[in-house]
């Protein structure tokens, strides 16, 4: 009897497992569509995804929930393989995809709402990788402004005075491309 | 088409969120499931079995590899460098510290090389103890000449001097064997015994008989160097050993100096001999001879210098002592007690603290650069990772 129950407690998963199970569940489309957002490439976005989640598990036991949200240590991670990525094809989040179509964009939905969409698409690629990388933290992978600052390692005031800078520029892109 | 509204931006944009292809999804929940095994690019082009086993048990189950590994590693070179230690220092004379082992190698290795020109025969023997003589009046340089039947490593006269081959070591050693009163004479004869086996010469000896603590022997040897271990191996067995030591000291530099003067004023005797040859008047021909007669003289003492020095190398001083007395009236020998211990304890801590401050002053710089190296890459990387922002 005594066997068992110490066989169940070794087998059982601790709570770093389990802990990272939940991560790993609730936030994978969220790292995919970030990574996705700032390489523009999407055979790469798996690939870093993949990559990034592997990190992540490996040092699951090392993250201090003292030092922030997990979900922000995560993305930290992501955002770091991304950048690796980025820097390995000495490139600055080229375009590999194919140009959008209106048609991608929900032509059901009326000529006038996909060719928003489209310029809004357009408009993203004229960003800088830096800007596009703030737009995606926020409404790719719905990080809050506490969470993005602690990704980008500065203070949260700064990363929504950023977030805003974007923005503007992205809506005066759209605008130009209107 | 009109401004764009924030609300219809936000949702632009949430719309424009790119989602995972199902397929991709359904493979990542998979490798999730399995533990994120690694994938590697060397594990990709087909890594060697052992290795990609070492790389699929993941970090934590490499390191309680490499704990083990690490520390086995440590402790055996600790033990190498006790055992080395050991070794080193039972050679050196007593006062010699427990760091001495790092600068004595040079002299320990050399002493068996700088003796294989060792004499052996009889004639050695018996003009050796007027070396000992001389040395120990301290005027062997001045007074020596050079000993007929020795054979001298001095090169003819003629004969360039080569440049030497190995380095010249002295070696000398003392030995004290305990032995009862009635052991003693036995003792004694077995000690020559030793001494004539090894073609080693009795430069003094003395007999005391008595009772305990009275009764003793004392021996002053020279030993061929080549041969001063097996000697002092054969005096070992004579009886029990209460202390036993041995020195070295490099006499290398003075060797090669006595024999560089040497050439020099043999090729100033040739001058010499050239310019008496070419002296027309007589005035001229005494102040040569003058001259001659005293660069001989001085080749003379260079080279019975330089032959003291060769035999100073080829044979070894032994101090040997037969004594009678109780095991606790001499400090290193008898049973061992409990101060004994305490002796072999502190020797034990003293050579386990100077293998420690020879790990650390290796460990250290290598550690220090590691991390200057790391920071430095971590550094860089941040950098490079801005820039690939833009």
């Amino acid at each position: 009897m005594e066997q068992t129950l110490v066989a169940d407690a070794k087998d059982a998963p601790r709570e770093a497992d389990l802990a990272f199970d939940r991560l790993y569940r609730s936030s994978r489309d969220d790292v995919y569509a970030y990574v996705a957002g700032l390489l523009r490439d999407e055979a790469a976005a798996e690939e870093v995804t993949a990559a990034a989640f592997e990190r992540a598990y490996r040092k699951r036991n090392r993250f201090d929930p003292r030092r922030g949200e997990p979900r922000a240590w995560l993305f930290g991670i992501a955002r770091n393989a991304a950048l690796d990525e980025l820097r390995r094809r000495g490139r600055q989040a080229e375009l590999t995809t194919e140009p959008a179509d209106l048609d991608s964009f929900g032509a059901h939905e009326g000529a006038e709402h996909s060719e928003r969409r489209l310029a809004v698409s357009a408009a993203l690629e004229r960003l800088q990788p830096g800007e596009r990388e703030l737009i995606a933290l926020k409404f790719f992978a719905g990080l809050n402004n506490a969470e993005i600052a602690q990704v980008l390692g500065t203070s949260e005031s700064n990363a929504g005075t950023k977030l805003h800078r974007a923005m503007t520029k992205l809506r005066e892109a759209c605008d130009g491309t209107a | 088409m009109e401004p764009l509204r924030d609300d219809q931006l936000i949702a632009d944009l949430q719309a424009l969120r790119p989602t995972p292809h199902p397929e991709f999804a359904a493979e990542l929940d998979k490798r999730a499931a399995a533990g994120f095994p690694r994938r590697s690019r060397l594990l990709r082009r087909g890594a060697p079995a052992l290795f990609t086993a070492m790389r699929n048990k993941g970090p934590a189950d490499l390191r309680r590899l490499l704990i083990p590994a690490c520390a086995f590693a440590v402790v055996a070179i600790a033990i190498t460098a006790v055992v080395v230690a050991t070794n080193q220092t039972e050679t050196r004379p007593s006062g010699a510290s427990a760091l001495g082992f790092l600068n004595g190698a040079t002299t320990e290795e050399a002493a068996p090389e700088a003796s294989e020109e060792a004499p052996q025969g009889a004639a050695a023997a018996q003009s050796a103890p007027s070396a000992g003589a001389e040395e120990a009046s301290g005027t062997a340089f001045e007074a020596e000449a050079p000993v007929p039947g020795l054979p001298s490593k001095v090169a003819p006269k003629d004969a360039p001097l080569a440049p030497l081959r190995h380095r010249a070591v002295e070696r000398s050693a003392e030995i004290t064997l305990a032995a009862t009163p009635e052991d003693v004479a036995d003792d004694a004869t077995k000690v020559f015994e030793a001494v004539h086996a090894n073609n080693g010469i009795v430069m003094r000896s003395s007999t005391q008989e008595g009772r305990a603590g009275e009764a003793g022997a004392a021996f002053e040897l020279l030993i061929p160097s080549a041969k001063l271990g097996d000697a002092m191996a054969a005096f070992s067995d004579i009886d029990h050993v209460r202390s036993r030591h041995e020195a070295t000291a490099d006499i290398t530099a003075p060797t090669v100096s006595a024999a560089e003067l040497l050439q020099e004023s043999r090729a100033r005797i040739d001058s010499l001999l050239a310019q008496l040859e070419g002296a027309e008047t007589e005035e001229e021909r005494e102040a040569i001879e003058a001259e001659l007669r005293h660069e001989r003289r001085h080749a003379s003492r260079l080279a019975a210098q330089l032959t003291h020095l060769h035999r100073r190398a080829d044979f070894s001083r032994v101090s040997l002592r037969i004594e009678t007395g109780g095991a606790d009236e001499s400090s290193g020998g008898g049973a061992w007690g409990i101060d004994n211990a305490l002796h072999d304890a502190g020797h034990v801590l003293t050579v386990a603290a100077a293998v420690t401050l020879v790990a650390l002053a290796v460990l250290g710089p290598i550690a220090l650069i590691a991390l200057l190296a790391w920071l430095t890459h971590r550094a860089w990387l941040r950098r490079e990772r801005r820039r690939a922002l833009g």
